[in-house]
């Protein structure tokens, strides 16, 4: 800690804290334009510039100057403020200064600034900015006409995203802030950039013209999406979500978005939302009322009692999730399961074999200081974007080691000195099993307090580096060096994401994980962690809340082969479309053909709705009030920013009535509903709402120490001999099937594609945009062609959340799939 | 050796400024010609054509030494192909010197005031030759500085008082006791050869001249903090100094001199060159380093400082050739007699790259103490055309301007910043009666504001508009109130700019307004300029008494509106003068205004 005296206040410090840092601490206002919280120090815009007794006869930024012991220290004085308005006036130059049309005007740092030292004149004159506009893309604007070039678009693009969208161009005076080439834009559109823009550079523009901010209610809540869990603060006008709010105070994730949570809110405004109750009628769905819908649903669920089949997603709030559980309950059915079923068997199998969990074992922040990182699969960042940020950020701050156990390249292979090990598809298991022999042999392994270590290393006996290269494709060294590195870093992550489409292996994958985080001490170790991360916003709450098929109740997949067989009497989905993302289509669609009573909640008339017998409309995350659990165990506050369209109603709302109906007593609000599941689950217990402050409230703390530290053996895999083989996941700009209705990642990535390697496209005469039909099975899809150089050769992708492609007709949860390529 | 000494020698400045006059074609012509003649045989003597570094009088290129056994070398300027077999036939074979071709008494003044250290192996020794290197006490520096501690080796430099030659005159050995003081196992040296000062080229000629001798500096350095990386940051315009450097460098490597176990001494030393990204601001240290990373040449805040987190994040020190080339002696010849050189403040010799209208331009090596005057008038012979001198800028873009009675200023860094101006890397622009200082002020800016980074505000946008106040003001549209708005704007440019750049750029303008105010004035006020050289406020009238009648301007006006006789004085008949300025340009004498 640093002593120091700021305008004559005492303050006490950490002794990397900068002035301005030491100075917010003070309650001393330092004026700033280029600093931000989260980016390295930088120093361009000149306006923190203070006195310090100790550095006399020139002035000293704050925001990147030390502090240091005894430092005396005076933020402002005549010289000062004079400096500061002359950097104004140069600033206001040239600067187009069109407030009155900016959707910044309002919130803008030059705006304020100039407010704040009264620049009414400005002693210079010249020209002002008259440079092209940028808005080629449909998501971001470009303005340089009003950049500052404080740098922060092209240092958060650099050092938070690490996608370097933004370079400076020219020098003096005409520097300006340049995309490659100087041509439009066209990148991840996380936003980042717009979020980090302190004046209107850089605007969202499916918000321009909507609001001026001050017009803008903001309600804090956490995304929709993805298992990640970051705040977002809904800005809203008139009852409707206008635009995602900055927000870097709350949560975890510190004002970072990806593409679906910044610019992926639309489909809440959706004109396809479900507003009416529906039931069939005559062979076809009718609107309704709820009064009716309601009591045919109960009618049914009475009628099929404990032969009732609950599948949802995992997108439901805590609050709704023990509320379905109670509609199981009540009916005495214990056929209840979430997410396919089967995806998520690496966390409630596998960890819990070995580890006696099922949750990952750390925090998302934790991994910005680890010395070494192993993802397993490069889709690790489609799925989980803004944590993939923090191990970018771990890279390139603090020159973390990288490895991807890959079966295609992607952002993670792409960033500083991160090594690949492209492996054959579906060869996961054989690496990390590889990987764990590498430690046993070597004796980097931490055995003491470990089960199992004798029967694992038997079973290891076909997996030699040598031999497992030979099978997978990667090097021995390669190899060896992943696991020398992971088990040599004092802090050390691995991560693995499980979904829909990686439903293979996922115990295995999930056991293998857990072995090779028992073996480097990963597991429970401070600083460290293995993160299994789920999909969907609430993956880990469906787990914690056991959304599971009790002890003699059938999981997904087996009340789909149930109904199939007329086994089941009645299904009820909510908020999943199994149609369209479930592997099988064919067996999906015979099931829910099949089962004499199909309820589906959902928000739009999907596929999986369009199939059943009553559709009950229902809300989205941005109209209820409740709680998500994020992949790193964050319980966080969901909260009402809008009413629902037109009758649609919460989830947890329908679900109470469902309730009443069998006479059970439903929590009269979610609240309420939150005090009884914490009771009721064990890891949640003595937690209450007001626990969950600004950064929610981590379950078993940040670190979670295994149960059981026991080794078990799985076995790998056989690579699939085929000249092409398709890999099915998800892609960055979407998440399940839900961001398809959003115009935002829509307007990105619009329609489902199939990726090809350069050297197949080129030996298979396939070209950007052609269209391409693959067949396996007898059954046929077809899309565009997308070709790049992310997939080695004979390896094509496709993304699973297009329903329109009927990628689950080939797809049966495979880890790959043999297919023919055609035209 | 001994072989060698018997030999006769033609020692040819093979630097950037020899080679450009022809200097390689006046080396082959010796070749042909010693074979032609069969000069070896007839005077029973090995010859050696030897290419040496610049040896500083560049205006007079190509500067030729004949250097015969037992006799005194003689020198030869203006030396062309042409000359060669005169000289070989008549001085060599012949009598003796040919009196007529010799370098003047300039010569011989030019190297009088002069204390060439740095540069006495630049000019008489061939730069490629590591063995002539050596003969000329190369590697005794590292030798001996390796039977010292490291920290007694910063101890000696500091004992030197040898400051910084990049310009900013901070004390070497203190900076050096920094980045030692630092902990980490990776360490990085920088040498600076970026050299951007317009008109600025001795650190070009080190490199191209004595190579080796940098190499040891360096190495002496690297021990003494204990670097095994070094880098020379080198401006890629600078063909010629990268290739002998390069070819040192892997000399070096190939005698084990580089590498593991330098020289046998048990030390470690890689060293690479980096060619740099052609921006001035490069040669900013913190930019040099962000170029050297890959990054865009933009500076960085200071603190952290380099020797704590530079290159790579990594403890970095980073000094300029000169300094580095110092050093080297410093070991030679130890810090005592280092010390006893100079000034109170200003240890050792500065070498001063001279442009302008000054007779003899070129790069001088002086001991600090000597007065501008001295180099000006004494070493490099006083104003061309026997104009009146006006002013010098000292310190290039970032230096200031000296008026005729500022000159008397000491070569030393405290006194030349109390003069107005810097010692900065040692350009000195002499300017006479007809440089505008207005102009010059604009010249400058001129140079900074394209240059600048672009990083801050102050630099960026406040350059560019005290440069448009100076243009209008040179275009007889300056305002009341301009000279004060352009101190006033200077001083916040000066107080609130990231790096040295913007910190030292108004410089110019604020000396000039300091020692020619009234020329400021002149132009603001009354729309003229005073030593009419601004071309918006020229009157295209001919001045009688200066007009000597010549008849040169009507034949270069373009559209016949000059009237002349002969034995007349010209007149611009101003109803057709198109203002174009090219009798202007043409008069030798001034003449019109
Ligand atoms: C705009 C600017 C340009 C500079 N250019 C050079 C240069 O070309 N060569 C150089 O040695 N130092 C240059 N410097 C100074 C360096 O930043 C640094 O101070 C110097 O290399 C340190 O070496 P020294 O301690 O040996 O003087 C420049 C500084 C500024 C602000
Ligand atoms: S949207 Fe994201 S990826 Fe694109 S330029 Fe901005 S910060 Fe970079
Ligand atoms: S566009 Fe915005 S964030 Fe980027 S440099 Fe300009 S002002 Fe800064
Ligand atoms: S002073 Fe000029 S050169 Fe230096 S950082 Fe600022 S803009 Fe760049
Ligand atoms: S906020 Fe400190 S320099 Fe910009």
């Amino acid at each position: 800690m640093v002593n120091l005296t700021i305008d004559g206040k005492q303050v006490t410090v950490s002794k990397t804290a900068t002035i301005y840092e030491a100075a917010c601490e003070a309650g001393v206002h330092i004026p700033v334009l280029c600093y931000a919280k989260k980016l390295m120090p930088y120093g361009a815009c000149r306006v923190c510039l203070v006195e310090v007794e100790q550095m006399k006869g020139r002035l000293i930024p704050a925001c990147t100057t030390p502090v240091t012991e005894g430092m005396v220290v005076t933020s402002t004085s005549d010289e000062i403020v004079k400096v500061r308005k002359t950097v104004l006036e140069f600033l206001l130059v040239n600067h187009v200064v069109d407030c009155p049309v900016c959707d910044k005007g309002g919130e803008c740092d030059l705006q304020d600034l100039t407010y704040e030292y009264e620049v009414v004149s400005n002693r210079f004159e010249g020209e002002k900015f008259d440079l092209p506009t940028d808005e080629v893309n449909p998501l971001i604007e470009r303005n340089m006409n009003r950049c500052v070039l404080c740098g922060k678009c092209a240092r958060v693009c650099d050092e938070i995203v690490g996608y370097g969208s933004y370079s400076f161009i020219n020098r003096g005076f005409e520097t300006k802030i340049a995309t490659a080439f100087d041509r439009g834009l066209n990148c991840e559109f996380c936003g980042q950039c717009v979020s980090m823009c302190p004046v209107g550079a850089i605007l969202p523009r499916p918000f321009k013209f909507k609001a001026r901010p001050w017009q803008l209610k903001e309600i804090d809540s956490v995304c929709g999406y993805c298992g990640n869990g970051c705040t977002v603060t809904l800005g809203t006008k008139d009852n409707k979500v206008e635009t995602i709010r900055f927000n870097d105070k709350t949560g975890v994730n510190d004002g970072n978005l990806c593409v679906r949570g910044r610019f992926g809110y639309s489909f809440i405004n959706s004109e396809d939302r479900l507003t009416k109750p529906l039931i069939r009628e005559n062979g076809s769905l009718v609107e309704t009322s709820w009064d009716k819908a309601l009591a045919r649903v109960a009618d049914g669920l009475k009628q099929s009692g404990s032969e009732t089949g609950i599948v949802t997603g995992a997108r439901l709030t805590n609050e709704e999730l023990f509320l379905l559980r109670n509609v199981a309950k009540a009916l005495g059915s214990e056929n209840i399961d979430h997410s396919g079923g089967e995806c998520y068997k690496g966390l409630t199998e596998g960890l819990q074999q070995t580890l006696g969990l099922q949750a990952s074992t750390a925090t998302f922040p934790q991994v910005e200081n680890c010395d070494a990182i192993l993802s397993i699969r490069s889709d690790f960042y489609e799925t989980h974007p803004v944590f993939g940020m923090v191990v970018n950020q771990a890279v390139r701050r603090n020159d973390a080691k990288l490895t991807v156990i890959a079966d295609k390249r992607g952002k993670f292979t792409k960033l500083p000195e991160a090594k690949t090990l492209l492996h054959k598809p579906g060869l996961e298991v054989n690496l990390i099993n590889a990987m764990c022999r590498v430690l046993l042999d070597e004796g980097l392994a931490k055995t003491e307090r470990l089960s199992g270590v004798d029967e694992l290393k038997a079973a290891l006996a076909d997996y030699a580096p040598e031999t497992v290269a030979e099978t997978t494709g990667v090097s021995v060294d390669a190899i060896r060096t992943a696991a020398r590195e992971l088990a040599a870093a004092e802090n050390a992550a691995i991560l693995l994401a499980y979904g829909l489409p990686y439903t293979a292996a996922s115990k295995e994958l999930g056991i293998a994980a857990a072995n090779l985080s028992l073996l480097t001490g990963i597991a429970g170790r401070t600083g460290s962690g293995l993160y299994v991360c789920g999909e969907k916003n609430n993956s880990q709450g469906a787990i914690d809340l056991a959304v599971m098929p009790g002890a003699t109740g059938l999981g997904a997949q087996q009340m789909l082969s149930a109904a199939a067989q007329g086994q089941l009497k009645a299904l009820y989905v909510v908020g999943e479309d199994m149609v369209s993302s479930y592997p099988d289509r064919k067996a999906v669609e015979l099931a829910l053909d099949k089962v004499p009573f199909l309820v589906v909640q959902d928000l739009f008339l999907s596929p999986t709705a369009q199939m059943a017998d009553v559709v009950l409309p229902a809300a989205s995350f941005a109209e209820k009030d409740g709680t998500f659990t994020n992949a790193e165990r964050r319980i966080q506050r969901v909260r009402a920013a809008v009413p629902s369209p037109g009758d649609a109603r919460t989830d947890f709302n329908i679900l109470s009535d469902v309730l009443s109906a069998f006479g059970a007593q439903a929590p009269a609000t979610a609240a309420e509903a939150f005090a009884q599941l914490t009771a009721d689950t064990a890891a949640y217990q003595g937690i209450s709402l007001d626990m969950l402050g600004a950064q929610g409230y981590v379950w078993g703390t940040d670190i979670l120490t295994p149960i059981t530290r026991n080794l078990v053996a799985v076995a790998g895999s056989k690579p699939l001999d085929a000249a092409h083989q398709l890999l099915v996941g998800s892609a960055l700009y979407h998440s399940g099937t839900m961001s398809t209705h959003a115009k935002g990642p829509m307007a990105v990535v619009s329609e489902p594609y199939i990726e090809f390697g350069r050297e197949d496209a080129k030996a298979l005469n396939v070209a950007e945009g052609d269209l391409v039909k693959l067949s396996a099975d007898g059954e046929i899809i077809e899309a565009k062609a997308k070709v790049d150089n992310r997939l080695p050769q004979g390896v094509l992708f496709a993304p699973y959340h297009f329903s329109a492609l009927g990628l689950n007709k080939i797809y049966r949860g495979q880890p790959a799939i043999a297919v023919q390529v055609g035209k | 050796m001994a072989e060698s000494a018997e030999k006769l020698k033609i020692l040819i400045c093979q630097g950037t400024g020899g080679l450009a006059s022809g200097a390689a074609q006046v080396a082959e012509a010796f070749e042909t010609e010693f074979e032609k003649q069969g000069v070896e045989a007839s005077i029973g003597k090995r010859c050696a054509v030897i290419g040496t570094g610049c040896r500083g009088l560049c205006a007079n290129d190509v500067l030729v030494d004949v250097c015969i056994p037992g006799k005194e070398a003689v020198t030869y300027d203006f030396v062309t192909p042409e000359l060669v077999p005169q000289i070989v036939q008549d001085h060599i074979l012949g009598e003796g010197p040919i009196e007529k071709k010799k370098a003047g008494p300039y010569y011989e003044k030019f190297l009088e005031k002069q204390q060439r250290i740095i540069f006495s192996r630049c000019g008489t020794i061939d730069a490629e030759s590591l063995d002539e290197f050596l003969e000329h006490r190369g590697f005794e520096g590292i030798r001996k500085a390796v039977t010292m501690k490291p920290s007694e080796v910063i101890e000696e430099v500091k004992k030197s008082g040898l400051r910084g030659r990049g310009g900013g005159g901070f004390p070497t050995g203190m900076k050096w006791s920094f980045c030692a003081a630092t902990p980490g196992e990776s360490k990085y040296l920088i040498c600076n050869a970026d050299e951007g000062d317009p008109g600025a080229f001795m650190d070009r000629s080190i490199l191209e001249g004595d190579p080796y001798g940098l190499i040891e500096g360096l190495m002496i350095g690297a021990y003494a903090i204990g670097c095994k990386f070094a880098y020379v940051y080198v401006r890629a315009e600078y063909p010629l100094a990268i290739k002998r450097l390069q070819m040192a460098i892997d000399t070096c490597y190939e005698k084990g001199f580089l590498g593991k176990n330098c020289l046998g001494l048990g030390f470690d030393l890689d060293m690479r060159i980096k060619a740099g990204a052609g921006a001035f601001v490069c040669g900013e240290e913190t930019a040099l380093m962000a170029s050297i990373e890959g990054h865009r040449g933009m500076s960085r805040p200071r603190p952290p400082f380099p020797a704590v987190r530079g290159l790579w994040g990594k403890p970095t020190n980073i000094n300029n050739v000169e300094t580095f080339a110092n050093v080297s002696y410093i070991f030679y010849n130890g810090a005592d007699w280092f010390n006893a050189i100079g000034t109170e403040g200003t240890k050792g010799t500065k070498i001063f790259a001279l442009t302008g209208k000054v007779k003899h331009t070129g790069l001088v090596e002086v001991p600090a103490g000597t007065t501008i005057k001295e180099v000006i008038y004494d070493v490099c012979g006083g104003i061309e055309n026997n104009r009146k001198f006006k002013a010098v800028q000292a310190g290039g873009p970032s230096g200031g301007c000296l008026p005729s009675n500022a000159i008397e200023t000491e070569v030393d860094y405290d006194s030349l910043i109390k003069a107005g101006a810097m010692m900065g890397s040692g350009g000195l622009v002499v300017m006479d009666e007809t440089t505008c200082m207005v102009d010059i002020a604009r010249f400058f800016l001129q140079f900074t504001r394209v240059e600048s980074c672009g990083k801050c505000i102050p630099c960026r946008i406040g350059l560019k508009i005290m440069l448009e106040i100076l243009e209008r003001i040179t275009e007889g549209k300056g305002q009341e109130g301009d000279i004060e708005l352009l101190q006033d704007m200077a001083y916040d440019i000066k107080k609130s700019s990231l790096c040295g750049l913007g910190q030292t750029a108004p410089n110019p303008v604020l000396s000039t307004i300091r020692y020619f105010r009234d020329e400021y004035e002149t132009h603001i006020k009354e729309g003229e300029c005073p030593s009419h050289s601004c071309k918006p406020l020229l009157h295209f009238r001919v001045i009688e008494d200066k007009c000597k009648k010549c008849g040169l301007c009507p034949r270069v006006c373009p559209v016949d509106a000059i009237e002349w006789e002969k034995g007349k004085v010209a007149y611009i008949d101003l109803e057709k003068c198109t203002k174009c300025t090219s009798c202007y340009d043409a008069c030798r004498f001034m003449a019109i205004d």
